[in-house]
């Protein structure tokens, strides 16, 4: 079988993720955050597809999103950091399966996109205290929303690619 | 001393005779300085049955909101004249263009909303979103059949506003919180809660005298001019549709 970048029906999927940004479930989100679609799509298929093609899956991940997205902050570079590190952990010793493990792994992902961004905010010049006080509780239930979720999503995904793409 | 020629018993048997008249028209003196009062009750308790109607109640209810409307057209007619001798921005009341919400995210990093129309039905970058009761955000960017709107609410917008009330300017600051910030340029600031902001009736960006929001409470001590938390009048996380003023 060939690589996930390579089969038409696996990069589809990535399609998912600005639908479902935009449709914003709200009985999904926990004091109005909702979870980072694109590390909850982005973490299994670094894992699978290697660092390459996690960074270039990051950049276009983030580029779509930043692109359906008001304000000035972008995603682009976090999800490509993501994306690399993931791939190199799917690369080196066993393979990462556990709930805790991608539980793990997706809320670190999403604190680093969440500072990314809040750092970006305050370059911006979005720095009085209230505007900390949103973006530590939008990087804290967001990282514990999709590290809740990582385990069922992740693993589900994780099992269908690893099946068409065997080692 | 003469005798007189009435005898005393007639005189009084007359006194009683007319004393009852005399009342009489004791009691029609009041009515007419009443104005008819008795009268027109007695009047108005024996005909009330006969009264008009709900129906013709809703008549005269109906012509009433046409003669407000008509008289609300005549002013905003006169009020654009007016704007338009001054050189200001005219108030897009007539362009609004409704829309309905196909998105909505209020909260989290981004806090924005996605109309279900776009650049073919005329909307532009920057124009403002009006919900049911005021101003709550500015088209961002437009597709052909999309546009993206910013929260008033979202981190980083920045939108000039006027508190009627004082007459003073002031800058609405989202930042991520359900209530903006408003930052003023005066120091002496007079501004107390429960003063409504609108949109300033100078504005050539937005809508002119557009209530925005209302000041809950105010910080008189921040440097270098005092702030304000303002609560917004249109809730954007429950709105459907809105309004989208044509600059």
């Amino acid at each position: 079988m060939a690589r996930l970048h390579s089969q038409p029906i696996c990069v589809a999927s990535g399609l998912l993720v600005p639908l479902i940004s935009l449709a914003a479930p709200s009985w999904l989100s926990l004091g109005g955050v909702l979870p980072s679609w694109a590390v909850l799509w982005l973490l299994p298929w670094a894992l699978v597809d290697g660092p390459v093609s996690g960074v270039i899956a990051g950049a276009a991940m983030g580029l779509v999103l930043d692109g359906l997205s008001v304000g000035d902050a972008s995603q682009v570079p976090a999800l490509m950091l993501l994306g690399w590190w993931w791939g190199r952990l799917g690369r080196r010793g066993r393979p990462i399966q556990r709930s805790l493990n991608l539980g793990l792994l997706a809320w670190i992902g999403t604190m680093l996109l969440g500072l990314s961004l809040w750092a970006q905010l305050l370059v911006q010049g979005v720095n009085a205290p209230l505007a900390q006080a949103f973006a530590l509780h939008t990087c804290l239930a967001q990282g514990l929303m999709t590290g809740l979720m990582a385990p069922m999503i992740g693993s589900w995904q994780l099992l269908i690619w690893r099946r068409r793409t065997p080692a | 001393m003469g005798s007189s020629p009435w005898p005393q018993g007639t005189r009084s048997r007359s006194l009683k005779r007319i004393w009852p008249w005399l009342a009489l028209l004791g009691v029609l003196g009041m009515v007419r300085w009443s104005k008819g009062a008795g009268f027109a009750d007695g009047y108005a308790l024996l005909t009330r049955p006969f009264w008009p109607g709900s129906a013709q109640k809703q008549w005269i209810q109906a012509a009433q909101q046409q003669d407000d409307a008509t008289r609300l057209q005549l002013l905003e007619v006169d009020n654009a004249r007016l704007r338009g001798l001054l050189s200001l921005d005219r108030q897009g009341g007539s362009t609004a263009i409704s829309a309905a919400v196909i998105s909505r995210t209020p909260e989290g990093w981004w806090q924005q909303i996605v109309l279900g129309k776009g650049v073919l039905d005329g909307i532009k970058q920057g124009d403002a979103v009006i919900g049911p009761g005021g101003l709550i955000g500015r088209v961002q960017s437009a597709t052909p059949a999309t546009s993206l709107v910013r929260l008033l609410t979202a981190p980083g917008s920045r939108v000039g506003v006027w508190v009627p009330r004082t007459r003073q300017h002031a800058l609405l600051v989202g930042m991520g919180t359900a209530r903006p910030e408003l930052k003023f340029i005066d120091k002496d600031v007079k501004v107390r809660p429960g003063d409504l902001v609108s949109t300033s009736p100078a504005s050539t960006l937005l809508p002119a005298n557009l209530p925005v929001a209302v000041v809950q409470s105010l910080n008189s001590r921040a440097v270098p001019a005092p702030t304000a938390l303002v609560q917004l009048i249109a809730p954007p996380d429950a709105i459907d549709w809105v309004q989208v003023s044509r600059r």
